[in-house]
């Protein structure tokens, strides 16, 4: 968040030149990251890039063999216990006990932070509610749904409100309603004060609710900044799509030499022509077409995506 | 924050019915099984008076003295210090011969020109018969010879003489107890029961340990000491164990009546050495194996090696270790265990009882001590 007062951006989390390596594999290779104190700070990458290692680092959990982590200016440590009790964690595994009902779960998590039992309770209860399990909440975890079950882990790692709340793919097999859910939730605890570090292969969640974004790729950051800088930094703009059941090589010649086109390629009976940024072809496409007496069915125009960002800069789409 | 965690751990643990079934219900079930099968064997050790049948004719009519020593014998007894061995009919000849076909008697007694003796087969019942038959009648013979020589010696206290047995060997009590071939399988399966205690301590370990369990990394991010977690973790399985321990004791001695002396204090002691041995011997595994069914595997499969050595399957093989191969004795928990309860049954004097609860305590101390270096490690290579 920026500080009104003093004009400074404050420092939650510091990361310099974090190296990880299992044997010969660079898990992570010189990350770097700043997240500001009040920001949803989204660490977005294909399976496998790297995101829980580098959680599971800045948490010291994990060893790393290179680099620093800092977490509210000082550094992050095992038993670094003042800073340890204003985290909250959220892990992509559901982290509760099948012993202990839906409240016990949370009070049990929650009184490993909080020692007031009065006040546990208060607070406990409301995270209950934050997450709407409040009629679940004598039920064991078994009876729950995987959304229900997810709300719960969440709350169980948001309880005592900590300043910063690290999730680490919350949403992963969780049903469209219980995502929704979720990522209303986190709008509000962002909201209500915290600072978030939010990790996830879904580019829809991170454009939603992240205010900055950086790209993972094979351990190392290849991009960051607001959704907006991170499409401005790619040289596509626009992506019109359009339905067509016969297409021959001429058509695809003649629009790669309109102005502005960027790639045209012709997939599942769909044109997709892609425009430099900035650039506007739509108009010039459907006068060729016309002109042409060439059919078409639905037309789409879209504005660029992460995943083209991810595309242009790793030449690899963000699910493979 | 101690108590919030001990209470939560102990929920965490009584309500885990699997574990619950294998250190609780399995060694009752267990127990119930051996007392049934025992209990036939220790009914097949006693002794049981011997059906036999007496001609009841004239000879026998006219020879009193035998007719008394027979009376004497018998289960219908007027003495009351003397159990009898006989059960006695009196039949006939045929009848006899009857009872005899149809494996009524082991045999039957009757007065033709001397006591006679019939029989069908051989074996103990027929062995003592005869033997008690013929030492009447040397006995009788040396009275008749005596009375015919020398009747006078009769009166100075001879008769007395003949009747008296010198046994020139002295019966010493080897223990405090009557030997008891049984109880020895109730003692290793109450320390396999200790032993199963480590299924708690392997579960508390999963639960705390980041590289084992998600619960585990959540618990280290927490602003708490990890071995403070650990101890309350350990402290409230042995808890649960303890009563799960004190509860099968009671079992078997007051539903099965299996004796285990009367030595409260120390057979409590042994329920606890047992059950922190057990725990932290799950806890040790844990530690060192990551694999969630390997650990399991390796718990169950040393366990149940631990009380085949120790006689639970087998009751010479505690024998056959302690004389072929006395180091396994001592490097087996289960076996030192079990020892404790039979030395404080079988012997008066606790030495050996001590011995085995020490090295019980250096087993602790080392599964403890090796728990301690695989968790002290803060961060870990991978998770």
């Amino acid at each position: 968040m920026y500080n009104n007062i003093l004009g400074v951006f404050i420092l939650v989390i510091k990361v310099d030149n974090l190296t990880k390596r299992y044997g010969n594999l660079i898990a992570l290779d010189h990350f770097n990251l700043e997240v500001n104190q009040g920001e949803i700070f989204g660490l977005l990458g294909p399976n496998g890039s790297g995101k829980t290692t580098a959680i599971n680092c800045i948490l010291s959990l994990l060893k790393y063999d290179k680099g620093t982590v800092e977490i509210f200016n000082k550094p992050m440590a095992p038993d670094a216990y003042d800073i340890k009790k204003d985290i909250g964690l959220v892990m992509q595994n559901v982290a509760i006990f099948d012993e202990l009902t839906v409240y016990e779960n949370v009070d049990y998590f929650c009184g490993l932070y909080i020692k007031d039992r009065n006040h546990r309770r208060e607070l406990v209860e409301q995270a209950i509610d934050f997450v709407s399990i409040g009629y679940y909440k004598d039920f064991y975890p078994k009876k729950l749904s995987g959304g229900l079950l997810r709300r719960l882990n969440i709350a169980c790692g948001i309880a005592h409100q900590p300043k910063l709340i690290i999730l680490d793919e919350p949403t992963v097999a969780v049903d469209p309603q219980s995502r929704s859910n979720i990522l209303e939730g986190i709008q509000r605890l962002n909201k209500a004060g915290a600072t978030i570090l939010y990790t996830s292969h879904y580019m829809e969640e991170v454009e939603q609710i992240c205010t900055r974004i950086a790209i993972m790729d094979k351990g190392r950051i290849i991009a960051t900044g607001t959704k907006e800088q991170l499409k401005a930094m790619i040289s596509s703009g626009e992506k019109i799509r359009v339905e067509l059941f016969d297409m021959d090589d001429n058509i695809l010649q003649d629009l790669k030499k309109l102005p502005h086109i960027v790639s045209v390629e012709y997939e599942d009976n769909f044109l997709i022509v892609k425009s430099s940024r900035g650039k506007n072809n739509l108009l010039a496409v459907l006068d060729y077409l016309k002109s042409n007496n060439i059919a078409f069915g639905k037309i789409y125009s879209e504005p660029p995506t992460l995943n083209d960002v991810f595309l242009e800069i790793t030449g690899k789409e963000l699910r493979d | 924050m101690f108590l919030h965690n001990y209470i939560y751990r102990l929920k965490c643990i009584v309500r885990d019915r699997e574990l619950m079934y294998w250190t609780l219900f399995f060694p009752i079930i267990l127990a119930t099984f051996f007392n049934l099968a025992f209990a036939n064997l220790s009914e097949a050790e006693k002794f049981a008076p011997i059906n036999i049948a007496v001609v009841d004719n004239k000879e026998y009519q006219k020879n009193a003295p035998f007719q008394r020593v027979l009376k004497s014998l018998s289960t219908t007894s007027d003495d009351k210090d003397e159990e009898g061995i006989f059960n006695i009919r009196y039949t006939t000849k045929e009848e006899g011969d009857k009872l005899l076909n149809d494996k009524e008697i082991e045999g039957y007694i009757y007065c033709d020109n001397g006591i006679k003796l019939v029989i069908k087969e051989s074996g103990l019942n027929q062995t003592i018969l005869k033997n008690f038959i013929d030492e009447f009648k040397q006995t009788s013979s040396t009275v008749e010879t005596i009375m015919e020589h020398n009747p006078e010696s009769m009166h100075s206290g001879l008769l007395d003489r003949i009747g008296h047995r010198t046994n020139f060997l002295k019966e010493v009590a080897p223990s405090k107890s009557s030997p008891d071939t049984v109880v020895n399988y109730f003692y290793t399966l109450i320390a396999m029961a200790c032993m199963y205690g480590g299924f708690w301590g392997l579960k508390e370990v999963t639960a705390i340990q980041p590289n084992l369990s998600p619960q585990g990394a959540r618990i280290n991010v927490a602003p708490i000491h990890r071995f403070k977690v650990v101890i309350v973790c350990i402290l409230a399985a042995i808890s649960v164990q303890l009563f799960e321990i004190i509860l099968l004791l009671a079992y078997l001695t007051l539903v099965l009546k299996i004796s285990f002396g009367n030595q409260i204090g120390y057979i409590i002691l042994t329920c606890i050495v047992g059950t922190i041995t057990g725990v932290t011997y799950g806890a040790f595994i844990s530690s060192i194996i990551k694999e969630e069914g390997l650990k399991i595997g390796a718990l169950i499969g040393s366990s149940m090696t631990m009380s085949f050595l120790a006689g639970m399957m087998y009751d010479k093989m505690k024998y056959i270790i302690s004389t072929r191969a006395p180091i396994l004795g001592y490097v087996n928990p289960v076996n030192l265990i079990t020892d404790c309860f039979y030395s404080l049954y079988y012997y008066d004097t606790n030495s050996r009882f001590f011995t085995n609860i020490v090295i019980l305590c250096v087993f602790i101390a080392i599964f403890s001590l090796c728990t301690y270096l695989v968790l002290r490690r803060q961060r870990y290579a991978s998770l």
